[in-house]
């Protein structure tokens, strides 16, 4: 099946690509990255299941795929949930069928990994997430990240597929993302009137939303200095170990005060357990300030099991999913103490 | 409207004329007739279509032929040396890895870069590297074998 028609259009540096956004916002624009979620997404009118449905237009009677620009999708499809990703981009016919990708493969600006002098970490929003499972400085300082990269999709998938591809698609299971939130990292979201910083955890909003404005690219990814005494991993549970989305991740960062505590600071993030993925904020509430114990690892772990907001799917049932956010978060809680105390 | 790209295939370059929306996977098979890489799912689920962009193991399927602009491209008809299959190649027909052979360019692709990478790999990094390669008839274990067998010769 040949892909939907567009022009591409290839920028060379980042201000050419935010003037290309809004030049040609009018005609429908996307942004195209490694296009392992852009192009399955416009190849996907053909799977019907995936499809809105018309309420009856000029071009298809009643009940007929959407497949073309001038469709309106059915409001009662059910597949239309109101803010679902996909479903609401393929509704919206600028998105599902744009006519011009703006592609940012020759931006060596947002290419590369870098320790700034300050002792944090830049990552273009174009790097791989097989440059990131690669990186030893990422594996080191920032585990839950290299872990993330670990886990997701297949080597094919992460050689192409990129960190701000990851983010802006806002998949609450992105397995990139949920460390990266839990790891305290920030966006820089450049427009060509505009360029500010959003913490990782406030840039998703619902399945597939964000808080990207149209015309507003990625341009990188900021991870704080690591803190002396910290630790991070994450684990991402799922029926296969390749080619699968996690029915739960969780993502665990700790800063002790001292080897042997107490806990200084604590980021728990969980993935799949909700519309985007979410900060358990009880979890610090619970272990901010104290030396970690067995017990009070255990009450952390259930607080985290109470901020999850699961439903039911084929992949698992709400039920079954904050049981293994509990678990999850209590082994994780644990590794990543053991990581402090060994480091040292 | 189509765009000029250059890219080198197999060692040979080439100026085409294609289509903004034209793949890399049907840029090889059908501008350039090279009919090895294959197309499976064409949504980076099973990796038959796998080529080298710039040496990294790649689904020519989710990649536009645009992107691969000024790239250099090494599918499966380039392994053999002087029209003989080469190591990798021959272990696979030798250990049975190969029956329909639907997935075999793609193994061998994906193969090909893990041991430039990683020359002796170990059979958790075998099966890892592959994971993203589907094959519906060996059940992998003939593939890892040939592969083990393909790393043993070179230790001569
Ligand atoms: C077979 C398969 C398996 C997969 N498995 C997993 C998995 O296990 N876990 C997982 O998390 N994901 C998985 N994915 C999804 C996908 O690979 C990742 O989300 C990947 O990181 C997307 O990056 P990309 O560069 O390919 O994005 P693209 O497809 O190029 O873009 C994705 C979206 O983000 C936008 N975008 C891209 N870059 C930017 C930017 N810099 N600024 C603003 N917007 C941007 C695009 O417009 C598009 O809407 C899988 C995909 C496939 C095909
Ligand atoms: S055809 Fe490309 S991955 Fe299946
Ligand atoms: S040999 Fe048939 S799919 Fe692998």
């Amino acid at each position: 099946m040949l892909l939907p028609r567009f022009d591409v259009l290839v920028p060379e540096t980042i201000d050419d690509a935010c003037a290309m956004l809004a030049d040609y916002a009018d005609d429908g624009v996307r942004i195209l990255a490694g296009g392992t979620d852009l192009l399955v997404d416009l190849r996907r009118p053909i799977i019907p299941q995936h499809v809105p449905r018309c309420d009856g237009c000029p071009t298809h009677p009643e009940g007929q795929i959407a497949t073309t620009i001038e469709c309106e999708p059915s409001k009662s499809d059910p597949l239309m949930s109101p803010e679902g990703s996909i479903r609401t981009k393929l509704a919206d016919p600028k998105s599902a069928a744009p006519a011009f990708l703006v592609s940012l493969h020759k931006i060596d600006q947002l290419k590369g990994i870098e320790l700034l002098p300050s002792g944090g970490l830049r990552i273009g929003a174009l790097t791989t997430i097989s440059e990131i499972e690669r990186s030893s400085e990422i594996r080191k300082d920032w585990t839950a990240l290299a872990h993330g990269a670990d886990s997701l999709g297949s080597p094919l998938v992460r050689n192409r597929g990129t960190l701000g591809g990851n983010i802006a698609n806002a998949r609450p299971a992105a397995d990139t993302v949920i460390p990266t939130i839990a790891l305290g990292g920030k966006l820089t979201l450049q427009s060509s009137s505009d360029t500010r910083t959003v913490a990782a955890g406030d840039f998703p909003t619902g399945p597939g939303l964000s808080v990207l404005k149209p015309g507003e690219i990625v341009t990188d990814i900021h991870l704080p200095t690591p803190s002396p005494h910290s630790g991070s991993a994450y684990y991402k549970m799922a029926n296969r170990k390749a080619l699968e989305i996690s029915t739960v991740g969780v993502a665990v960062w700790m800063v002790l005060e001292k080897p042997g505590g107490p806990i200084k600071d604590v980021r728990v993030a969980l993935g799949a357990v909700g519309p985007t993925p979410i900060l358990a904020k009880s979890v610090g509430k619970v272990l901010i300030g104290k030396v970690p114990t067995d017990e009070i690892l255990v009450q952390a772990a259930k607080a985290a099991a109470g901020d999850a907001r699961p439903i039911d799917d084929h992949r698992g049932s709400a039920w079954y999913r904050v049981q293994m956010v509990e678990q999850l978060t209590l082994r994780l809680l644990k590794s990543v103490l053991s990581g402090i105390e060994n480091d040292r | 409207m189509k765009k000029i790209i250059s890219l080198t295939v197999n060692g040979v370059s080439h100026e085409v004329a294609v289509e903004p929306r034209r793949t890399l996977l049907e840029l090889i098979r059908e501008d350039l007739g090279l009919t090895g890489t294959k197309k499976g799912c064409g949504i980076g689920d099973c990796g038959t279509c796998t080529v080298l962009l710039d040496g990294v193991a790649t689904f020519s399927c989710l990649t536009l032929a645009i992107q691969a602009d000024g790239c250099t491209v090494e599918t499966v008809e380039s392994l053999a040396e002087n029209g003989q299959l080469n190591r990798l190649q021959q272990a696979f027909v030798d250990q049975g890895a190969i029956q329909c052979g639907y997935c075999t360019p793609g193994m061998l692709m994906t193969t090909t870069e893990l041991l430039r990478r990683n020359p002796h790999p170990e059979e958790s990094e075998i099966r890892r590297a592959i994971s993203g390669n589907l094959c519906r008839c060996t059940g992998y274990q003939k593939i890892v074998e040939a592969i083990q067998t393909a790393t043993e010769d070179s230790d001569e």
